[in-house]
């Protein structure tokens, strides 16, 4: 028997977390034309950050010497199973800690990538951040306090203290769906803001906007410490909702499961994010859930999924460039100002 | 002794791949005008023609998996070129979304492949996920070199050679040039612009095609992910040429096999950093290259470089 609630939670939960990432990249490359190609990176090191804080300190804050039993060991995941539901002010403590770390790190980090690519064209930009990724996925391997390839396991989740197994998800959904709303009051503050209007104006003339005294690089730097901040808290929400991070997650073909999205709404336009978001995590979900069913076949469900959302890019762009909703102009009061008075003149 | 024998070898060998993998990637660059990043899935494409001739049908020729290998892969660029890249320039599509294109087009592929070694798997039950060296009958072999170092030079000096006989002494070379050069005015003197196109995308996809196929003389485990962890490599070669001079990418990926296979065996030696950190070290150079000499203009960047304070400027 398919269970219904169960599927919609864990949809809308993936849904939220994905969404925050094609919130940011579509302020990335949307709006201010950055080809970021690794986005992965930012995530990966958000939910790195969580995984690592929250169970080396649970560790330490139960007074267990980290020296001896660390997080990666058989020893440390059972402690941290035993430990991490325990505390609830501790809990959350630890998910408000991580979200700002991995806030701060993660943009930190697009900040500083910024420097050597950002006088380049997209090829470059883009090429240098999807190695930067592959970089990573290879140091984290081999990465003994980080669980090298096996990773870290039993993450204590913000709220595992609630017994009753519906309810903690019903929470954690809460909490994504909380942190959804912020990031995109935020970013739609940004997109509809000066700062937005000049970063149209980069992504469609780059020498234009710098002739008109826009300083390039360093607005390109802004955007990429905020949309990867947002991607690192993205990545943290995924950590403690799935309990355990490899470095096998963190594969290139993540990023395109969110260009995938952001080219399929629109890029642009931030609902366009949040709409194909939706299609493509649905669409992932159902599978998910239904190969079980399937019985075991030759094609693995897996592998049909990433060709379908490669399709699904190259498609797109060559029959609807602009997505299923398109790039809307800004919200100004100058603008509010005109369109009232045209509707008002013709009326 | 820090420096064997066998680094040297290996530096040698991987200058081979590198200049066969990244000549055709600057050449198709500057005629074309679209950063393939689907490179990678021609790399692995040749590979896997040549590993599934040998598996699938008990082939072991060299020379035709590379004949057959050219065919397949310079058929699947010119199918990218046809069925994607032309109807995004058409449209009057930006570089960067025919770049990204090419992105979603890499996956397509990728995927693909592992989908196909699943089936091969299903009928041969063989081992097509990682597959081992193959020992051609065509090459030879004995004492001295390894087959595919004599494979590979044999590759690197074909293409090299021909490549230059087909630019500098061919009416067909010298139309990719002007196409190259300026695609407007090409066509204007009367060069059809779409056949010398879609045949340097054939030329290129082909040769890289040939290339995969010596790699699996080469590597004692070949697998689907073969083109994406040369890539960081190929493509820092072509940024050395600044993906317009077909010289620099030469020197760039002599620069850059020894940087990597002298670079870790140092490293290795002195410090104990694994072998597999080897793309660091690529990745570094890449840095370096782009902060201090930045590909400018190349690819669609700002056409000049970006100082701090003055001129105009800030």
């Amino acid at each position: 028997m398919i269970d219904v609630v169960g599927f919609v939670i864990s949809w809308l939960t993936i849904f939220g977390i994905y969404s925050i990432l094609s919130l940011s990249l579509n302020l990335e490359s949307g709006t201010a034309g950055v080809t970021n190609f690794g986005k992965v990176v930012f995530y990966g090191a958000g939910a790195y950050i969580a995984a690592t804080l929250t169970t080396y300190l649970t560790l330490i804050l139960n007074g267990v010497d980290v020296t001896e039993t660390p997080p990666y060991d058989v020893r440390g995941i059972v402690l941290l199973g035993e430990l991490g539901s325990r505390n609830p002010l501790m809990s959350l403590g630890l998910l408000v800690l991580s979200l700002v770390v991995a806030f701060v790190i993660a943009g930190a980090l697009g900040y500083l990538l910024s420097y050597p690519i950002i006088r380049v064209g997209p090829a470059f930009v883009g090429f240098t951040l999807l190695s930067f990724g592959e970089l990573m996925r290879v140091f984290l391997q081999h990465y003994e306090p980080v669980g090298g390839n096996k990773g870290l396991m039993a993450i204590p989740t913000p709220f595992g203290w609630v017994a009753e197994s519906r309810v903690r998800e019903v929470a954690y959904l809460g909490l994504v769906m909380g942190v959804l709303a912020t990031t995109y009051v935020v970013i739609h503050r940004l997109v509809n803001s000066p700062l937005g209007r000049t970063l149209r104006a980069v992504r469609d003339d780059e020498v234009a906007a710098l002739c008109l005294g826009k300083h390039v690089p360093k607005i390109k730097a802004k955007v990429l410490f905020v949309g990867s901040g947002f991607a690192g808290v993205a990545g943290v929400l995924l950590a403690y909702y799935l309990t355990s991070v490899n470095p096998n997650m963190f594969v290139p073909a993540v990023t395109f499961n969110v260009w995938a999205m952001i080219i399929l709404g629109g890029c642009g336009n931030l609902k366009g994010s949040l709409v194909g978001a939706a299609v493509v995590t649905f669409v992932d979900r159902v599978l998910t859930f239904v190969t079980p069913y399937l019985g075991v076949t030759v094609i693995s469900p897996d592998y049909l999924r990433w060709v379908i959302v490669g399709l699904l890019i190259v498609v797109v762009l060559i029959v609807n460039p602009r997505g299923l909703l398109p790039e809307e102009p800004i919200k100004t009061p100058a603008l509010e100002v005109v369109s009232e008075e045209l509707g008002g003149g013709s009326g | 002794m820090v420096l064997e024998y066998q680094v040297m070898i290996n530096t040698v060998q991987y200058a081979f791949f590198y200049l066969v993998f990244s000549i055709p990637l600057t050449l198709s660059y500057r005629t074309t005008k679209v950063i393939n990043f689907a490179h990678a899935n021609l790399i692995t494409y040749g590979a896997y023609t040549a590993i599934f001739l040998h598996g699938v049908a008990g082939l072991n020729i060299m020379s035709l998996a590379t004949v057959v290998a050219f065919l397949v892969t310079g058929s699947i660029a010119v199918l990218n070129n046809v069925l994607v890249f032309t109807p995004l320039q058409r449209k009057g599509s930006p570089p960067s979304i025919v770049m990204i294109a090419s992105m979603g087009l890499w996956i397509v592929y990728k995927y693909l492949l592992y989908i196909a070694t699943d089936i091969a798997n299903y009928y041969t039950s063989r081992n097509f996920m990682s597959y081992g060296r193959i020992t051609y009958l065509d090459i030879p072999r004995g004492v001295g070199p390894s087959q595919a170092l004599v494979a590979g030079l044999a590759i690197a000096l074909i293409t090299v050679v021909s490549l230059y006989v087909l630019l500098e002494r061919t009416k067909i070379g010298r139309a990719m040039r002007a196409v190259a050069d300026n695609p407007l005015l090409a066509e204007i003197s009367g060069i059809p612009r779409t056949l010398v196109v879609n045949l340097t995308w054939f030329v290129c996809g082909g040769i890289v095609g040939a290339g995969g196929v010596v790699w699996t003389s080469f590597s004692g485990a070949t697998t689907p992910e073969v083109g994406d962890s040369m890539i960081l490599q190929v493509f820092t070669v072509s940024f050395v040429g600044g993906l317009i001079s077909l010289l620099r990418t030469g020197v760039g990926a002599v620069l850059i096999a020894a940087v990597e296979n002298v670079g870790i065996a140092l490293l290795n030696t002195y410090f104990g950093v694994p072998v597999s950190f080897k793309p660091f070290l690529t990745f570094t150079t890449l840095l370096a290259i782009l902060i201090a000499f930045p590909p400018l203009g190349a690819g669609g960047g700002l056409p000049y470089r970006f100082l701090r304070r003055g001129r105009g400027s800030d």
